[in-house]
């Protein structure tokens, strides 16, 4: 297993390398740069500011020489300055991440506390009526884009009755507050996250239990016996738990790297949020490290996800 | 002979009885379990509406979506504006009704774009396997290894886009990967199969293969996949208009309209700018996931009951 893992960490790597390498050439390939974005138009001698402060910044160089001076910093633990918020990278996104961890933790929280107790709830009365509506509102929740909720709960836990901050998360600074309060601003994004993405689970939960409860072991367990819930614990939910454990190494993965609309819209500030302030404000060194550091999540999470499944699943044995 | 004669008429009876219900093309059978959908139907018609009523904003509603009023700026509801107007004097009715053409412009060009784009590289790497298959698919993985959301914000701030005709480009070719893994998928199982080797043995090309036998032969899941696919581009492009990363902010899409009325003033008191474009974003992705549901059903011959 520990082989096994190493492994796959290091295979990893190419595909960092070429995540990087592709983000860094488009991003320079395109017109203007954070100089310009910087800097007051209208101050004297622009053309020789400009010069000064792109040969500071090394921006003039070749684009393979600055990816390598770029690579060869990371590699050191240095993620560059940022342009846009004048102060180191890793500064910047250690809080981010931070926030971007909470939200990502207490989302998938709801997520699963909702998902998986609905879909055992529908798989131990299947094809019933109830069954049915709940499919049907299920339904009806996954299509409802998660933006639409994140606005309605601005709007009634935020604005009519002010029980929950709607924006600006606790600043990312040394003085942001407590732990608590960082939960607190979490909570309504990772609901408006959880409302929709719940379906997914119960979904799946709901099938792969109805695929489980007709296998003979499962008649076999009732033929001894033993009481429902028991069956329902024991039997079938261990077995079914398999699939949901594959799609939970995703979630992780794809949450970790900050919800980029959520964020945006509650003005949470983590990683999403970063990113997107990034962009516009062309800070390269930024953008450089968010996408790298969600690439490394995502890779992660599909590791997690694989993990997961041979500790639940005694079958699977990597080697 | 006369003893004979009821029992032949009453097999002859049964046989066209049978010859009538057997008769049903399979487009009709399809349909027919389509029509048993009944949200799906629902949903075709309420469809039908909101494309109608976006191809008719003009005859709707007199007002320019994207034309400034400075005299009559966040105006509540009235006759004249049935849906007040925005803080640059913009009717927001007119800017929902034209929004529309947008959104569905957007949906319908992308989810064809990423048929498209999947169809190819999903069918090559299905049908020839090997090295093709291992090629597209690093490149999928690739694709999947980038946030979908903040892949178009990186790419739509290095082409600086405005355009919808960008965007739209932009939101396609980051869409494909997980249409072109389903379609491989299918090409894989499929291409081992009798009709298949028949078409090979008698001298039939890779093309012709891919789009004339595997094609039609996974026709059914495509569809679904590609109605599907189209309420997710369109809940994409409207949550990147949320965050001010859709199309131009003056161009009216239901997207936009939510973004601009996103200020706390305006969510507390003009309930009317931004109920009716979540409404309308809403029921069109509720509408499009419910036909699907209903293709679904119509694919799928096991559900006759």
């Amino acid at each position: 297993m520990a082989g096994y893992v190493v492994r796959r960490l290091f295979g990893m790597i190419p595909m960092l390398f070429a995540i990087t390498v592709f983000v860094f050439f488009m991003m320079h390939m395109a017109p203007g740069n954070a100089i310009e974005a910087m800097i007051n138009p209208r101050i004297k001698d622009i053309a020789a500011l400009k010069h000064q402060l792109e040969v500071q910044n090394g921006l003039n160089l070749p684009l393979p020489v600055q990816y390598w001076r770029w690579l060869v910093n990371v590699l050191h633990g240095n993620f560059g300055w940022s342009f846009g918020q004048h102060e180191p990278v890793i500064e910047l996104l250690g809080p981010a991440m931070y926030n971007t961890l909470i939200l990502a933790v207490l989302a998938e929280a709801f997520i699963l506390l909702l998902g998986i107790p609905i879909g055992i709830w529908q798989a131990r009365r299947p094809y019933s009526k109830l069954d049915y509506t709940v499919s049907t509102v299920s339904f009806v929740l996954f299509s409802v884009p998660f933006f639409v909720f994140a606005v309605f709960l601005i709007y009634f836990f935020a604005i009519r009755w002010p029980v929950f901050p709607a924006q600006n998360a606790t600043g990312t600074g040394p003085l942001a507050g407590t732990l608590l309060d960082h939960v607190w601003h979490a909570l309504l994004p990772a609901i408006s996250i959880a409302l929709t993405a719940h379906t997914v689970y119960s979904r799946y939960t709901r099938g792969a239990m109805l695929d489980v409860a007709r296998q003979d072991y499962v008649r076999t367990a009732r033929a001894k016996g033993i009481r429902e819930p028991v069956i329902y614990r024991k039997h079938v939910f261990r077995n079914a738990r398999i699939p949901l454990v594959t799609q939970l190494g995703f979630d992780l993965g794809g949450l970790l790297g900050g919800a980029v609309i959520t964020e945006g819209l509650f003005s949470y500030q983590g990683m999403g949020y970063v990113t997107i302030t990034a962009v516009s404000q062309r800070d390269y060194p930024v953008i450089m490290a968010t996408t790298l550091i969600f690439a490394v999540c995502v890779l992660l999470g599909n590791l997690v996800a694989d993990i997961l499944n041979a500790v639940v699943d005694p079958r699977i044995r990597y080697q | 002979m006369v003893m004979s004669t009821p029992p032949v008429e009453a097999l002859a009876a049964n046989q066209s009885a049978a010859r009538g219900r057997v008769s049903k093309s399979p487009f009709q059978l399809a349909l027919g379990r389509f029509m048993r959908h009944r949200m799906a139907v629902a949903s075709v018609l309420v469809l039908a509406l909101i494309v109608l009523v976006s191809l008719c904003a003009p005859w709707l509603t007199h007002w320019d979506p994207s034309r400034q009023d400075l005299n009559s700026v966040s105006l509540p509801p009235s006759a004249a504006h049935w849906l007040g107007t925005d803080a640059n004097g913009i009717d927001y009715f007119a800017r929902d009704v034209y929004g529309g053409r947008i959104d569905l412009l957007i949906g319908f060009t992308d989810t064809l774009l990423v048929m498209a784009i999947s169809i190819v590289l999903g069918g090559l790497a299905g049908y020839y396997g090997g090295w093709v298959d291992a090629v597209i698919m690093r490149v999928c993985d690739f694709m999947f290894n980038f946030p979908f959301i903040l892949l178009i914000i990186v790419l739509e701030s290095i082409i600086n886009t405005s355009s919808v005709w960008l965007l739209i480009a932009v939101i396609g070719f980051t869409a494909w990967p997980s249409t072109t893994r389903m379609i491989r998928s299918l090409f894989l199982s499929l291409r081992e199969s009798e009709f298949v080797l028949a078409a090979r043995t008698s001298g039939a090309g890779a093309w012709r293969i891919i789009f004339r036998h595997l094609l039609p032969a996974s026709l059914g899941p495509i569809v679904v996949n590609a109605t599907l696919q189209m309420a997710n581009l369109i809940g994409a492009e409207a949550a990147l208009a949320v965050i001010g990363f859709g199309v131009k902010s003056t161009t009216p899409s239901w997207g936009n309209v939510l973004n601009s009325s996103l200020d706390y003033f305006t969510l507390s008191t003009e309930p009317w700018a931004w109920v009716p474009p979540a409404l309308l974003i809403t029921v069109t992705i509720l509408c499009i996931n419910f036909i699907g549901d209903g293709l679904r059903d119509a694919f799928d011959p096991a559900f006759d009951k």
